[in-house]
């Protein structure tokens, strides 16, 4: 086993907006209820569409939190930015992040895409396009009706230049674009960098927004989303024999991360470690995952080494879990590669049962969840599971919440194309 | 001394070349890359740019359904990684495929109008306005089904892996310059903590279409002068930047792994810093922020300003921003202006938003094993506040021994690389 580097990072504050709850406390509440957030999408017209159900974010939750929004930044932010607002909030007031002096010192690793174009940018492009494909780029700039700002939405690095602004954040800035393993890179890159010692605490996490017509669209054009079900809170159904693809969700997700002894010196509170964070790519295809789970393994793997430990030693993983056919089962069969004669008695669960999938936020908000359920001693359950498939066969938490003791755990998440994270995470020691 | 860093491998591809030669030989000889787009539906936007030739063999490896929606910036990126692998000997299978490393920075990844037109002008109403109702329930199957796939900013770089078989440590950035040196930096990181034997990073821009002009033009990144706009750094007639394509990418190791497996050194690298405004300044970082950069960057590095002997700055045009950098290099360098030397590319390359870095790495390397520096173009009449040597005119030979790399993006970050010579 390899020696521990010497920087222990620490979580001092975490935050949250989900279909579930508007911070984390009630998120996790709901959740430990087996409480579904998924129901027939109100924000935009899903008739004629094979899937008409998401996780949507409560409106009221958004408008109540306008506040956030200073200094003229309202034209600028679109949804998602918002989410990403209210998660931060949440996680830079529980850690007091305005009291650090250093600024240079404070850095932001978010998992974030940009916005979907819309359907009206795509009309207004129409428009300024002759028969023959010729822009007039003249009438374009002209057009006041199309600003800079719905160019400046669909930049990927907009959440991370914004959440610097508003919390005064000028050390390492990475905006990270890796589908649905975006949020979990964004923790593990924020480790890494306040483990190598160039920041002294960062936000880290990521937000998803792209419940409109054509974020979903894309979805729904690859088929990966679930066709078949009797009613919305039933479609989400990782590791059951009846899922059949998974659904859209949106909301954000925030840890501020900080090396230990800086948290010591000014007294935070730590809710928990990270302790490993591993990542790998499938190189298989784009469009599938590896059939044996070798990049699910390797990344769970390789989190634990980093870690320094052993299968053994976790008490828990966090699953994936998006309720397709193939990555429930794919990662059955990476869990059991990985923890042998023990898998299944390893307590595994799936968040996105309740929550659904919200794309870059998954993993942000999945190792929160987490890391509440180890300080609450609560594994949280996998709802909807009622009919089991032999081929994926480890405890899943099914349904109902366990009250049970649990230290050390995995979060999962794999990317569309091929890319997997994982980080581990434990609850804080004083000597690890 | 067992934890140094070397770079093995690299691959190069712009506008002036497809193979890194190509492109330092051209460089060299004061050629540029800029000329009109050469898109039809580019016409009226009258701003020339730096693109690359379009590559005209298959790339293999890519699964034929999904080579409709592959496009110029998945090319580049297979071709740089491509030429890295070969010059690091990395496919010659002495490191596992979990032992390599892909750390890249991503220009945007935007959609082509023509993606969606069919599916809107499908769904018009009587007067030419959009019928919703029409395009919600049929219109949207006009469009391919797999454009969702081209949308997605890491389907290039997951692509890339397939066809390399990199399965190790990995992540993705987006979307200006500061996201291909973050790259680097994190390949730098990997190796050095033994979580990869070898990895590949680096950075590709944008593909120029009509809608990463507009977005440009919208930005006010651009000289918006007409067919005769050029980028020209440090200049006191500059107006703003020309857009370039482009890719570099690096391989990364331990001296000690290159040693041992008989891999040539080309360059090390031995510091990087960054740092970002709070600001909420659009085009630019601050002085006092790239200063920021630059500094952590030399104190990493373990080297002090006047053991650099040249800097290839980000210097994109930009009237404002070029002004932030010039002062930044005034103070950090201050009393080193006898030995120090400044180039920008971006006279020659237009601006490769996150392949910037990587490529002017690349640059840098070359310097360093040619002894010589290319020339800065289009920086006549050089702004008269600029107080350092800029090379500009003719390239100058001169002995390269550490280079500092600077790099920004329009919303107020920045980070610099050094790299210094294994000679």
């Amino acid at each position: 086993m390899k020696k521990r580097s010497k920087r222990r990072v620490v979580v001092t504050g975490y935050g949250m907006v989900t279909p579930l709850g508007r911070n984390s406390r009630e998120t996790f509440d709901h959740a430990a209820a087996g409480e579904s957030g998924i129901s027939t999408i109100k924000s935009f017209d899903t008739s004629g569409l094979p899937c008409t159900i998401g996780g949507e974010v409560d409106d009221r939750w958004v408008a109540d939190s306008s506040h956030l929004l200073a200094r003229g930044l309202e034209k600028c932010s679109s949804r998602g930015l918002k989410l990403m607002l209210m998660a931060a909030s949440e996680a830079a007031e529980t850690a007091g992040l305005d009291k650090l002096t250093d600024r240079g010192r404070i850095g932001v690793s978010l998992g974030y895409h940009g916005e979907s174009p819309s359907i009206e940018d795509v009309i207004l492009f129409n428009r300024f396009h002759d028969g023959g494909g010729t822009w007039d780029i003249g009438e374009l700039r002209k057009n006041i009706s199309y600003s800079y700002f719905n160019f400046f939405r669909r930049k990927p690095d907009v959440a991370t230049s914004l959440l610097s602004m508003a919390f005064d954040c000028r050390g390492s800035n990475l905006s990270i674009v890796s589908a649905c393993a975006a949020g979990t890179q964004a923790i593990g890159e924020a480790f890494k960098i306040i483990g190598s010692g160039k920041c002294d605490a960062m936000l880290a996490g990521g937000c998803e927004a792209s419940l409109n017509f054509l974020g979903f669209l894309g979805f729904v054009l690859i088929r990966a989303l679930s066709e078949k079900h009797t009613e919305p809170r039933k479609a989400s159904r990782p590791f059951d024999r009846k899922r059949n693809g998974f659904i859209m969700s949106e909301g954000a997700g925030c840890v501020v991360l900080e090396d230990l002894d800086h948290a010591r010196a000014r007294g935070a509170a730590v809710f928990g470690e990270v302790l490993g964070y591993g990542s790998s790519a499938d190189a298989y295809r784009i469009t599938d995952i590896h059939p044996k789970g070798d990049g699910a393994v390797l990344a769970m793997k390789s989190a634990l080494s980093d870690a320094s430990l052993d299968p053994g030693q976790v008490d828990y993983i966090n699953a994936h879990g998006t309720s397709t056919t193939q990555n429930d089962l794919v990662e059955t069969l990476a869990i059991k590669r990985v923890f042998e004669d023990r898998a299944k008695r390893v307590p595994v669960s799936s968040n996105k049962s309740m929550i659904g999938h919200p794309i870059a936020a998954a993993g942000a908000i999945e190792f929160i969840l987490t890391l509440m359920g180890i300080n609450r001693s609560l594994l949280l359950p996998t709802i909807n599971y009622e009919y089991p498939d032999p081929k994926c066969d480890l405890d899943y938490v099914p349904n109902v919440a366990r009250k049970q003791e649990h230290g050390i755990a995995l979060t999962n998440s794999f990317g569309f194309g091929g890319q997997n994270a994982c980080l581990c995470l434990g609850a804080y020691k004083e000597d690890r | 001394m067992e934890n140094r860093v070397v770079i093995t491998g690299s691959g190069l591809v712009c506008s002036l070349g497809s193979t890194e030669s190509e492109v330092w030989s051209r460089l060299v000889a004061g050629e540029e890359g800029t000329a009109p787009v050469g898109r039809s539906d580019c016409d009226s936007f009258h701003c020339p740019a730096a693109r690359t030739e379009r590559f005209s063999e298959a790339n293999p490896g890519i699964q034929q359904r999904l080579g409709q929606i592959m496009d110029t910036h998945l090319a580049l990126l297979m071709k740089a990684v491509g030429d890295a692998v070969l010059g690091s000997g990395l496919n010659a299978g002495d490191i596992p495929a979990d032992q390599r490393g892909f750390f890249a920075g991503m220009g945007m990844v935007d959609y082509e109008v023509a993606d969606l037109l069919p599916a809107v002008l499908e769904s018009l109403g009587p007067a030419g306005e959009l019928d919703y109702n029409r395009f919600y329930s049929q219109g949207y199957t006009h469009i391919y089904p797999l454009w969702p796939l081209a949308m997605l900013n890491n389907i290039a770089f997951c692509q890339v892996g397939i066809r390399y078989d990199i399965r190790g440590e990995n992540c993705v950035f987006s979307p200006y310059a500061d996201s291909g040196l973050y790259a680097i930096a994190e390949g730098y990181r990997t190796v050095k903590e033994g979580r990869a034997k070898l990895a590949l990073c680096g950075g590709v821009s944008d593909k120029i279409s009509a809608s990463s002009l507009a977005r440009a033009v919208l930005s006010q990144l651009l000289d918006s002068s007409g067919d005769g706009a050029r980028c020209r750094p440090f200049s006191i007639v500059r107006k703003g930047s020309i857009l370039g394509e482009g890719c570099g990418i690096v391989a990364v190791e331990l001296l000690s792994h290159a040693a041992q497996r008989k891999a040539v050194p080309l360059a090390e690298v031995l510091g990087f810093g960054s740092a970002s405004d709070g600001e909420g300044e659009l085009s630019h970082p601050g002085s006092d922020t790239i200063s920021q950069a630059m500094c952590t960057a030399l104190d990493q590095s373990g080297i002090k300003p006047s053991d650099i002997d040249l800097l290839i700055a980000h210097a994109d045009g930009n009237p404002a921003g070029d002004e932030a950098e010039m002062e930044a290099i005034h103070t950090v360098f201050s009393g080193c202006f006898d030995r120090l030397m400044v180039y920008s590319s971006k006279g020659a390359l237009g601006h490769m938003s996150a392949a910037a870095p990587a490529v002017d790495t690349l640059i840098g390397i070359n310097c360093m094993r040619n002894g010589m520096v290319p020339p800065t173009l289009h920086a006549d009449p050089v702004d008269h506040r600029v107080r350092f040597d800029l090379v500009a005119g003719e390239c100058r030979p001169s002995r390269v021994r550490r280079c500092l790399i600077n790099s920004r993006s329009h919303e107020g970050r920045c980070a610099s690389l050094v790299i210094g010579s294994c000679g």
